[in-house]
């Protein structure tokens, strides 16, 4: 009898109800949107990450208007509500660990603004207001995912190795496993990091595989190989994972030697990428910053075996 | 950190949203480790709200404003920095006490920048954002007049 008034109590409490019909919507709206848009499997659009948890904030908002709440709760109930996206995402949606965490920053931010945005929307009492606002972002929203989604980017890094290009160029091609300690944060908590490359002939055409720190292999086909000066590969098939893997396409490699006249080499790592994720100017500083740090972990291993 | 972004990345304030969700990302942050901060600033939000024709919304370079008749005088943001308008005379003569510094963006101008930091804090904030309220009356009333 108890515990069924309690849970009535809880389930009467507009607190949850707010955060509970946030949560509803959100997922609602994202299976009729991925329901729709088959094609695009994979592809995750801005509003995904910036409409709908500012949706679910006004939601929780509209909820709380009437309640006597600072802005202290609002902020901790939002934290819970964004938490709960977060688990849901996590088991029903399958995506991983990292990828949430780096997912979280924008989740909270938006779910807090929209709270904090309705509860100042509420006070003003002006429905015409309340109503456009919605189906202004309602709006953002059908066209974001409506709209075609592409965004291909290009990192370079180099390094200076002091031994010549014919020494570098033994260890660029495949290399032996990286026995260094990883010190990019990410690949401390569990993001695959790049470990070792073999190769199955040293000529063009001959296929080429990355190792993973997980097991994961890319496999690659060699598509330049200008021996002592530039190799390329392409990614011809790469693991799907639930981590930011899923979500980003490799899709070629490169290597270029300069030779310094010095006996020393500018080593040049070039990768190219296809983002599936959005807004770029948010993922895309990940992926770089992701991306730089597989290309330094590869190239201090290949200066240490070529300065040895 | 709030200082940094201020100058290397303010011109990004009058992007839409940018400056309300690097405030609400501030105010998540507090949230985490100095929670007792936004107990302050709601303090400082009812001490408000006790204003007559006051209200409170939701400031356009993040944070929580504060109006009279629809007239911004004063904003917090979530990271506990209190900007005031006061006026010039006003502000030479608080600066005296040496708790107040100028503008963190408008230096030459009537507002003032305090930065809550403890609970007594609070007291001094009341009392600065009782003068910025009293002014704004006071203007507010004096071109009610001139309008006559």
């Amino acid at each position: 009898m108890s515990l069924n008034k309690n849970l009535s109590k809880v389930l009467n409490s507009k607190i949850l109800q707010g955060i509970l019909i946030a949560n509803i919507f959100a997922f609602l709206i994202i299976g009729i949107q991925s329901s729709l848009a088959p094609k695009d499997t994979g592809i995750l659009v801005f509003s995904e990450f910036v409409i709908i948890p500012m949706l679910m904030g006004i939601i929780t908002a509209w909820f709380w208007k009437d309640m006597a709440i600072r802005g202290k709760q609002i902020t901790g109930y939002s934290i819970l509500n964004g938490l709960i996206a977060i688990l849901i995402s996590f088991f029903f949606l399958g995506e991983g660990f990292i990828c949430l965490l780096i997912v979280s920053p924008l989740i909270f931010g938006f779910i807090i603004s929209g709270a904090f945005i309705g509860r100042a929307m509420f006070k003003k009492r002006n429905q015409k207001l309340n109503i456009s606002i919605v189906s202004l972002l309602l709006g953002i929203f059908i066209v974001d995912s409506l709209s075609d989604h592409h965004h291909e980017n290009m990192v370079s890094d180099e390094l200076l190795i002091q031994a010549s290009p014919e020494e570098v160029w033994q260890h660029v091609v495949a290399f032996d496993p990286i026995s260094q300690k990883e010190n990019y944060w990410l690949f401390k908590i569990g993001m695959p990091s790049p470990m070792a490359t073999t190769v199955s002939e040293h000529k063009l055409g001959a296929n080429r595989k990355c190792i993973f720190s997980n097991g994961y292999i890319f496999d690659e086909k060699i598509v330049k190989f200008d021996i002592n000066k530039n190799l390329i590969f392409d990614i011809v098939d790469q693991p799907k994972d639930p981590e930011i893997m899923g979500h980003i396409d490799i899709k070629r490699g490169e290597f270029i030697l300069k030779d310094n006249g010095n006996g020393t080499t500018t080593l040049i790592g070039n990768s190219w990428y296809n983002l599936h994720v959005f807004p770029t100017w948010y993922y895309d500083l990940w992926a770089e910053s992701i991306t730089r740090n597989v290309h330094f972990r590869v190239m201090q291993h290949i200066k240490l075996l070529s300065e040895r | 950190m709030f200082s940094f972004v201020v100058k290397r990345v303010g011109f990004l304030k009058d992007l839409p949203l940018f400056a309300i969700i690097f405030d609400s990302l501030m105010r998540f942050w507090m949230f985490l480790t100095k929670p007792e901060l936004l107990d302050w600033i709601d303090d400082l939000e009812e001490n408000v709200t006790q204003m007559p024709e006051t209200t409170i919304g939701i400031h356009k370079y993040g944070g929580i404003g504060f109006n009279y008749m629809g007239k911004e005088f004063a904003h917090v943001h979530s990271n506990g920095l209190l900007d005031v308008l006061l006026n010039t005379e006003l502000k030479n003569s608080l600066m005296t006490e040496g708790k107040i510094k100028d503008h963190h963006v408008f230096k030459n101008s009537g507002w003032i920048s305090f930065y809550l930091q403890n609970k007594q804090d609070l007291d001094y904030a009341c009392i600065l954002l009782d003068k910025a309220y009293d002014r704004a009356k006071q203007k507010h009333n004096s071109i009610q007049l001139d309008a006559i």
